[in-house]
Order: C-alpha cells, then sequence, then structure tokens
C-alpha cells in the first residue's frame, strides 16, 4: 500500500502531510510522556523487528505469500502512541533507503498506514477486549481488529489517490477495499499468531502494555479519534456520497426512481458503464457484510488457537 | 589498604526469584588485574552489572559495592560511571552507534567535553585498539574483531580508573584473541575480567576469583587457584593447558 | 553484507541497496544541498503540469548526468526503477478504458520515474546517518531521530537474527502442511520481537554506562 511520488498530487500531498505531521508529532509528545527512560531504545528495536517481521514470507498457494503490515499488532504490544511512531519510522526508512513509498506521499502513506492503521486498530481491538475476556478474547480482538485496520487503511488510501484524480473512485474503492479485505485476514491471522506466541514466551511482555491511567488515554484516543475524523472527511466523505450514485442505478433497474442530490459533487469523472457504479455500492455492502463473517471467523480462530480459556 | 573495588556481602534475585547472587565479598586492589571465573549461569554477568549501578534497579540494604572508596548509590551514578568502564559481552548491544566515530565519541560526549577534545580522544582510543583511520565506518559492517575493539576504545575514550570486561574474547578467532590480549596488556587501569579463556587468565591476570551459583569458592593469586585441578574440575572450569608446562616462580 | 547470498526472501531488500562505498563526486557532496536539490526536483516534477515538456526533460537529462559521475552500476539503477511495475501497471490498467486515460498514466508513470530516480541516486550517495543530521538540523524531534538512528543500526542484526532462527527452524522440519509452517513462522517473528525487546534493554543499560541520562 506504499504510494509512489507521482501517484498523488500536490494538494493531497500538502494536505496529507499536515494531517500526518499533527498527528506523529502527536504521537511524540504522548510517548515523551508515558513511556519510561528504559524503554526508549525499544521504539527504534521495535521498528526494525517490524521491518524484518514484513519480510518473513507466509505461504499461501502456489506462488503467493502474505506478509505481516503489522500496525494493530505493535500497537496492541505498545500501545497506539508508540506504534504510530514505530511504524512512521519503519516508513521513513523504507522511503529512504528502499524507494518504498514516495517522498511526497510519505504523508498519505504515514497517515494510511501509520495514524489510521495503528490508532484504529488499537481501538478496536480495546474495545473488543472489554467483551471478550481472556487470552482467547485478546486474540479474537487482535485478528478483527487487525482486519478492520487493513480494510479501512485500503480505503483511505483509495480515497487519497481518487482526489489526486489518478484512478476515479468508482474503480479505487472496489479494487482496494475488496483486495484488502482478503490481504486483511492474512494480516489478523498472522498478527494473532504472533501475539500468541509472544504471550506463551514472555507472558510479562503482554501484561505490562496494559493501561495504567485510563482517563489519560481516553484524552489521546479522543485526540486521535478527531485526526482520523478530520483525514476520513477528507479522502472519503466526498467519494462516499458517489454510493447512492451506485444504489440509484440499481434502483433504476428494478424501477424505482430515486434521486438524491450528493452533498458535495463528486470530484471524479463520470462513467457510461453502469456496472462500475454498482461495484461501489456491492463493495460496500460486501464490507459490512464481510466485517460480520470475519468477526465470527476470528471468534472461531480464537477458540481453536487457544484451547482452554486462560486468565490473563 | 584502599581497594579500587570493595563488594561486601552482596545479593541479587531475578524477578522469577531465583537467587543469583548470595552474599558475595571481595576486593580488588588499585591496578590490579583480577579474573573472575566460574561456569555459565554462576552469576559473573549480574556482579559485574552491580559496578557501575546498573544492577539493582533499585537499591535495597543487600550487600555494599564501593568503588575507589566511594559506595554506589542512586546519587552518585554519574562519577562512578565515568570511573568504572564497563564492556558488555554482545558488542552489538553497546555498540548502537551508526558510526565507529559517533560511538567511540558517545562516552565523552555525555561527560560535557568540548569538540576538540572529543575528537582528540576519538583519535587516541581508536590507535589505542590499532583502529586508527576507522572513525567513518560503519557499525553494522565490521568484523566481530573489530566490534570487539571498537567497544573497547569507546569505553578507552572516558578514560575510567577500572576497568570492567565480560568475556571479552569469546567468539574472537586465535589472532582476534591474540590482538585483544596485547590491547589489554598495555592498558594500565585496574581491570576486572569475567571469562571463561583461561589463557588469557594465565597471561594477564595475577588474581583470580571464582564464582559459582552465585557464591564466591575460591579467591587467591591465579597460579595458585588455577593449578588446584580439583578446585577447577568441582566449579566447571578446568586446569589450563599452559599451566602444565609452566611453574609458579 | 550478511544476508546478500541466501535464498531465504530477506535478503531481497539488502541487496537492492547498494553498500559498496564509492567516491564519486556525488558521494563527496555534503548531504544538505544534495536533500535540498532531490526536493525541489521532487516537488517541480510532481507539480507541473505534463504539458510542460521541457522541465521533464530538464529534470531527466540532470538525473542520468548525476548517475553517470556517481559511478553507481547501471543495472542495479535498472533494476531498483522496476519497483514502480506493479503501480504503473495498476493505473495503466485502469486508466486503459478510459478516454483521456493514455495522457493520464504516461503522465504518472514519467513522473514516478523521474522521482523515483531522484530518490535512489541520493539513498545510494548519502550515507544515512547524514540524512539524519540534515533531519535535526531542520528540527525533527529528537525522540524520531534516535529511533531512526536505532531502527538503522539495528536492522541488519535483526534480519540476521531472523534469518538465522528460520534455518534452524527449517532443518527440524519435516512435515510440509501450511498449518504448521506459519504455526513456526509466528513463533519466529514472536520470538524475533522478545529478541528485539531484551535487547532493547541491554542498549539501555549500555547507554547509561556511558553516562547516557
Amino acid at each position: 500500500m506504499h504510494i509512489p511520488d507521482g501517484f498523488i498530487d500536490g494538494k493531497t500531498a500538502a494536505v496529507t502531510a499536515v494531517i500526518s505531521a499533527a498527528g506523529v508529532g502527536f504521537a511524540l509528545r504522548q510517548v515523551r510522556r508515558e513511556l519510561p527512560p528504559r524503554r526508549v531504545p525499544l521504539l527504534g528495536l521495535a521498528a526494525a523487528f517490524l521491518f524484518a517481521a514484513q519480510m518473513v514470507n507466509f505461504p499461501v498457494a502456489g506462488g503467493t505469500s502474505g506478509h505481516l503490515v503489522g500496525g494493530t499488532l505493535v500497537a496492541a504490544l505498545l500501545g497506539p502512541s508508540a506504534a504510530v511512531v514505530v511504524v512512521t519510522t519503519v516508513l521513513i526508512v523504507q522511503c529512504f533507503l528502499f524507494q518504498d513509498g514516495g517522498v511526497l506521499a510519505l504523508g498519505a502513506n504515514v497517515f494510511n498506514m501509520a495514524i489510521l492503521n495503528s490508532v484504529i486498530g488499537y481501538m478496536i481491538y480495546r474495545v473488543l477486549c472489554h467483551w471478550l475476556t481472556g487470552i482467547r478474547g485478546r486474540v479474537t480482538a487482535i485478528a478483527f481488529a487487525a482486519w478492520c485496520a487493513t480494510v479501512l487503511a485500503a480505503i483511505s488510501c483509495a480515497g487519497q489517490l481518487a482526489w489526486s484524480g489518478t484512478i476515479p473512485w468508482s474503480v479505487a474503492f472496489p479494487a482496494m477495499a475488496t483486495v484488502h479485505m482478503f490481504i486483511g485476514v492474512g494480516e489478523g491471522l498472522i498478527s494473532a499468531l504472533v501475539f500468541l506466541a509472544v504471550y506463551r514466551a514472555r507472558p510479562d511482555l503482554i501484561t505490562e502494555t496494559v493501561l495504567t491511567g485510563q482517563p489519560q488515554r481516553l484524552g489521546e484516543l479522543v485526540g486521535y479519534g478527531l485526526l482520523v475524523t478530520l483525514g476520513v472527511a477528507v479522502f472519503v466523505a466526498p467519494f462516499a456520497c458517489s454510493w447512492p450514485d451506485g444504489l440509484d442505478s440499481v434502483a433504476d433497474k428494478f424501477g424505482f426512481s430515486h434521486k438524491m442530490a450528493p452533498l458535495l459533487p463528486a470530484p471524479a469523472p463520470n462513467y457510461q458503464v453502469p456496472c462500475i457504479h454498482w461495484a461501489v455500492g456491492a463493495t460496500a455492502v460486501a464490507g459490512a457484510a464481510g466485517s460480520l463473517i470475519v468477526f465470527v471467523l476470528a471468534l472461531l480462530m480464537g477458540r481453536w488457537l487457544v484451547p482452554k480459556p486462560k486468565d490473563l | 589498604m584502599n581497594s579500587a573495588i570493595e563488594i561486601t556481602n552482596l545479593k541479587y534475585r531475578y524477578h522469577d526469584g531465583t537467587e543469583a547472587l548470595c552474599g558475595v565479598s571481595f576486593r580488588v586492589a588499585p591496578g590490579e588485574c583480577a579474573a573472575l571465573l566460574g561456569p555459565n549461569g554462576s552469576g559473573k554477568s549480574t556482579l559485574l552489572l552491580h559496578l557501575n549501578g546498573i544492577l539493582p534497579e533499585k537499591l535495597s540494604g543487600d550487600g555494599a559495592v564501593k568503588v575507589l572508596g566511594e559506595p554506589v548509590t542512586t546519587k552518585n551514578l554519574e562519577p562512578i560511571r565515568r570511573q568504572v568502564g564497563l564492556v558488555f559481552q554482545d558488542p552489538d548491544d553497546q555498540l548502537f552507534c551508526p558510526t565507529v566515530q559517533e560511538d567511540v565519541a558517545f562516552g565523552p560526549q555525555q561527560l560535557g567535553l568540548g569538540d576538540a577534545e572529543i575528537a582528540a580522544r576519538v583519535q587516541k582510543a581508536l590507535a589505542q585498539v590499532g583502529l586508527a583511520g576507522f572513525g567513518r565506518r560503519a557499525t553494522h559492517h565490521l568484523s566481530h574483531g573489530e566490534k570487539r575493539r571498537v567497544c573497547l576504545a569507546g569505553v578507552l575514550a572516558c578514560e575510567p580508573a577500572i576497568l570492567v570486561l565480560d568475556e571479552p574474547t569469546s567468539d574472537l578467532d586465535p589472532r582476534g584473541r591474540r590482538e585483544f590480549k596485547a590491547l589489554l596488556r598495555q592498558i594500565p587501569a585496574t581491570k576486572l575480567i569475567a571469562t571463561h579463556d583461561l589463557e588469557l587468565v594465565v597471561e594477564l591476570c595475577s588474581r583470580a576469583i571464582v564464582l559459582d551459583r552465585g557464591s564466591v569458592v575460591a579467591d587467591g593469586p591465579m597460579f595458585e587457584l588455577l593449578n588446584d585441578e580439583k578446585l577447577m574440575l568441582e566449579h566447571g572450569l578446568e586446569r589450563p593447558h599452559i599451566l602444565r608446562h609452566q611453574h609458579p616462580h | 553484507m550478511a544476508g546478500a547470498q541466501t535464498e531465504g526472501p530477506v535478503s531481497v531488500h539488502l541487496v537492492n541497496h547498494h553498500h559498496g562505498w564509492h567516491d564519486s563526486p556525488v558521494h563527496r557532496l555534503p548531504a544538505a544541498p544534495k536533500l535540498g536539490v532531490a526536493l525541489v526536483i521532487i516537488v517541480a516534477t510532481v507539480l507541473a503540469p505534463i504539458q510542460w515538456k521541457v522541465l521533464f526533460i530538464g529534470v531527466a537529462v540532470l538525473l542520468v548526468l548525476t548517475a553517470g559521475l556517481s559511478q553507481l552500476p547501471l543495472f542495479f539503477l535498472f533494476r531498483r526503477l522496476l519497483v514502480l511495475s506493479p503501480f504503473v501497471l495498476g493505473v495503466v490498467l485502469v486508466n486503459a478504458f478510459q478516454p483521456a486515460g493514455r495522457d493520464r498514466w504516461l503522465a504518472v508513470a514519467i513522473k514516478s520515474v523521474l522521482c523515483l530516480l531522484t530518490v535512489i541516486l541520493i539513498s545510494n550517495t548519502t550515507p544515512f546517518s547524514q540524512i539524519l543530521r540534515v533531519l535535526k538540523s531542520i528540527r525533527v524531534p529528537a525522540l524520531l531521530i534516535t529511533t531512526l538512528a536505532l531502527m538503522h543500526r539495528y536492522l541488519f542484526v535483526l534480519m540476521d537474527e531472523s534469518d538465522r532462527m528460520r534455518r534452524a527452524r527449517a532443518s527440524r522440519t519435516f512435515t510440509r502442511g501450511r498449518k504448521f509452517r506459519w504455526q513456526t513462522l509466528a513463533t519466529v517473528v514472536g520470538q524475533l520481537f522478545i529478541c528485539a525487546s531484551e535487547r532493547a534493554e541491554r542498549i539501555y543499560d549500555a547507554m547509561c554506562a556511558r553516562g547516557w541520562k
């Protein structure tokens, strides 16, 4: 999902850079306040770990293989702010040393993979941990959270590409979202397995990262929530109103004429091919249904991987 | 007699409760080169970490460590660390800077020295370990022997009075070991070396302290201890071959 | 370079970074102006409309000249450029169905290639520690710089550890089942995190031992 230079235009690059700088700055401030000095080197080492972990091939079928992206995993292990810093570090090194992702596109890549992925993944993980207890619950939570975070990051990426006019929304959204719904399954599974492996070998590393002060964390999450909402509002919302168009053509087909004026004019050029509009609406529906299916799968997987419920 | 290092009844427990050190006591005189011997798991590394206050994490009443007459407490860690140069077992843990120059300069920088003084110390330290001109090399590109020497240089650049080394010649090839031994011989500081390399002990150390399961089981002149085959075998060591052909004078 | 000859997947990115230290005029230039010029080139390339052909040709010529001066092997440069190919292909496919498609994908392709070549040249002629120093001078927060420095320093160490662990596991694996492989790989990755965590603590101790506060 690393966007190279040239795929997003100036205005998108500028806006994402500003939002990401604010997000990373906020994360750094949080880390400085919360992380004991003893764990400062852990940020750099976790970044090196993440990079090395991303290189590991998990064989799927034929010649294809899955890889860990790891934003949610790191957030579950180190907290959301540390995860933002760690993934940002990985992205910067990947950009400069390995040309994985463009320089001007750093803002977009950091927003999608460091901020959105880690924060949303963490939020969903924590919310689920409240309802599902024990290590089994955590394994389920991290699997589902990683899946959601992957899909949402992909949607944000699609939004940025569309806003730049590189790829129209009606193509980017279905393509990115559906592909990442599958990739996300691998991400969820790998995150869960790795989390479990860490727990089995060093359970103290897991409990160490349990939240200490709830109110403090709440403020942090509110801050991130605002940032993420802003980003989503800029990159996804303008296109979301093309969903009615997708549903429109379906409605037309079945004889109900139902015109809804879009809130904002959709910037993407219009297509004459109705099935592409339909794809957008269908993808949205599939996403909702898919979330439910994946959640159930995550529950089953948690049950399978952790034989008996253990108290954390 | 003033001791460089004075340890009295030192105790330490790991997080899981196992006793690592059960009342260790010994002294090292200034200028002496003492070897800390013992099988794996005897507590050597744990003991060394007490010498500059890294352990214990929280100071309790268990025993005392005095360096150059000063007790090691949370209040005087800075001056203690200036006087005690600790060379860690894994050079990759110690070489955390990207280039050799920056790593050797790290210590002097923390001491608050001026740029010119830092550069001078770095040059001197690198020359001392035979790596003059290595300043611009990247640390992760060095060979194992070179890494060990840069670690030593980094510690020498702080000009400590006491040099503490944890397994300095493990993983080195024979030439690396010879070169490192020659380096150590030239350093006048008080030395405490935890090692399995018995030949190093014979060549450099005048005194040996044997640690086993957290307790000092023997402490005395190196020749005497190392020649005591029964003692050596009992504590997971052996009488070094080099001594079979030598006699203490 | 450790890992560069293994058949494992870890080696791919290592081979893609040119470690040999050449002494070309480009290598010897100070980092700050190099980075500044590179940034200007990238911004200009991205912002300029595709109609400004002169600009793009000029940038291309400049980059080719720099590549020549830098003495970096051509084959290596070309292979690094190929990392763009999946994206370009994707955009091509998408825009192929559009009336204005061809022009659009050509514009994207040209801009990406020029920007990519700029970054390749910079990254292979400037040591990372110098790049970090420039970032420090533009007031990037110290915590981020430290994290970047430590990541870069321990990147290869951890990749070597990962290689070793996987080889050790593979030596004792006799089943071919995919589920078992996933379990094994996940255990290795988990172990890698634990190693990283423990090493971080030792590094902290080593930093304190030399007076870090």
